[in-house]
């Protein structure tokens, strides 16, 4: 479980994050919902201990250590490799550094998103860059993932294909947490709501419960929020 | 380790094109110089001789011989060490910011590597001074070749033959990167991983605490040259030190603020920094 205990974050006088708490569980995908600027992203940065917070995050009951890289893997919405680099020269690159490199799982998302090795990262689209960037992350036999965004700016066949890998095998029993504004996509798979304004948790709601008891779904609860 | 041994080959695999640029301007320019300056002062020593009615012996007598000396000091051969040791300085803040900046967000990548932040840090400082010393090598393998070429093309009788130490010792460059003595080589090359070491902790403070950071980072240069140069500066005070106690005094503080600022970025890149 990823435990998000009281996290504060200023960046100069502006609060970003205020005292947010949150735990994600293994096998749930939990969705971090909210306008622009209300700390998504730094969210998912301090969960990987790429921004200093104050705060408590723990995974699996333990501190982020290097080890835990292994065991969490993030997939942010830029290119996280070289753009001189070919797609299969990343693969190596992430063969080298992680044990929990899946070759036959990276050959699999690589068939499933049509990528070929010998293109080159720079010369990507940007739907192709997304699903770069999904294979590398979801290719680590990791325990969770964490997505920014996964499908801003590209067009409806990527955004099919990515959101028919969060129903597949691929997503299975992994914690999954995710950011993102196209929530049509994939809300009949999401399982557990965060809506973040102003860098503080305004509610937050299991979808299945608030469909069954209150028969609304993610986007009525948003503009209920949001737009009250 | 060996993700950090990774590291240390993939930081130099992203340089190297530029780095067998360098490798061949260098080649390039220094056997250039060879050929360009030998043919120039032959000119001129016939031009005197022709002129003063000297015979080769007056000429050698009353001008001396034509030595290296007259090759290593030329642009030719000076400024491709020039050129190397400016790309190199401009590499050091290259190494990092390149990772922060551009189309690509490769930090992402490398700080989320199941290594520990020390790792990424020192495998950037091994190899810009793995590619030091590099340079300097092949500084040392094409001298004696530079060194045979200038000898045969000068006529004997106006030869004045140097060997390779001569003509490292006789030039204030050459002796900078080639140092003759282990002492030497502590002094030049320390001093180099020192000043390495706190650039990139001035680094760090920046990508951390950015505009401010930019303030800590002058500061922390600026207070580890003046710790560093304290000894000097107290002679200046009249504070008296036998060379012995100096070059101790200089060579415990250097040892210190290269610890010191090696433990500080590291700590920045491990807790501070943001990407």
């Amino acid at each position: 479980m990823i435990e998000v205990k009281k996290i504060s974050k200023n960046y100069g006088r502006k609060k970003i994050l205020d005292d947010v708490s949150f735990t994600a569980n293994k096998g749930e995908v939990t969705c971090l919902i909210g306008i622009n600027g209300v700390g998504k992203t730094t969210t998912l940065k301090a969960i990987m201990g790429l921004t200093p917070y104050k705060g408590e995050i723990l995974i699996d009951d333990q501190k982020m250590t290097k080890d835990s890289y292994e065991k969490i893997t993030f997939i942010p919405d830029a290119p996280t490799m070289l753009p001189q680099m070919t797609i299969k020269q990343a693969m190596v690159f992430m063969s080298d550094f992680y044990t929990s490199w899946n070759p036959e799982r990276a050959n699999q998302l690589m068939g499933f998103f049509k990528l070929k090795e010998e293109n080159r990262i720079s010369e990507l689209s940007k739907g192709n860059t997304a699903k770069l960037n999904l294979m590398l992350g979801l290719s680590l036999d990791v325990d969770y993932v964490l997505m920014d965004e996964p499908f801003s700016g590209i067009d409806m066949f990527s955004r099919e294909q990515i959101a028919d890998v969060f129903a597949s095998h691929l997503i299975e029993d992994r914690g999954v947490i995710i950011t993102t504004h196209e929530i049509g996509d994939i809300e009949h798979l999401i399982d557990k709501v965060i809506l973040l304004d102003n860098g503080s948790v305004l509610k937050e709601f299991n979808t299945e419960e608030m469909r069954e008891e209150e028969g609304k779904s993610v986007v009525d609860v948003m503009r209920e929020v949001y737009q009250s | 380790m060996m993700r950090y041994i990774k590291l240390v080959n993939f930081e130099i695999n992203r340089f190297s094109k530029i780095y067998l640029s360098l490798l061949l301007i260098t080649l390039v320019s220094q056997f250039a110089g060879v050929f360009i300056v030998t043919k120039s002062l032959l000119n001129d020593a016939r031009d005197i001789m022709k002129e003063e009615r000297l015979s080769e012996a007056a000429y050698i007598t009353n001008y001396g011989g034509i030595d290296f000396n007259h090759i290593a000091n030329s642009l030719l051969f000076v400024g491709p060490i020039a050129l190397s040791a400016v790309a190199l300085i401009f590499y050091i803040f290259l190494i990092w910011y390149r990772d922060w900046f551009g189309k690509n967000t490769f930090i992402y990548r490398l700080l989320m590597l199941p290594t520990s932040r020390l790792s990424i840090y020192l495998s950037k400082a091994t190899s810009i001074f793995l590619m030091v010393l590099g340079l300097i090598a092949f500084q040392i393998i094409i001298l004696p070749m530079e060194n045979a070429l200038f000898n045969s093309n000068v006529p004997e009788v106006l030869l004045s033959e140097m060997s390779i130490s001569t003509i490292t010792i006789a030039n204030p460059i050459l002796s900078l990167i080639i140092p003759s003595t282990f002492t030497q080589f502590l002094i030049s090359y320390g001093i180099g991983l020192m000043i390495m070491s706190i650039l990139f902790t001035a680094i760090m403070f920046e990508r951390s605490f950015r505009i401010k950071g930019i303030i800590m980072g002058l500061l922390y240069c600026g207070i580890a040259a003046v710790l560093f140069l304290a000894p000097v500066l107290m002679e200046i005070g009249n504070f008296y030190f036998y060379p012995n106690e100096l070059f101790g005094l200089m060579l415990a503080i250097g040892i210190i603020l290269t610890g010191l600022s090696v433990w500080l970025g590291a700590w920045l890149l491990k807790n501070r920094v943001t990407v």
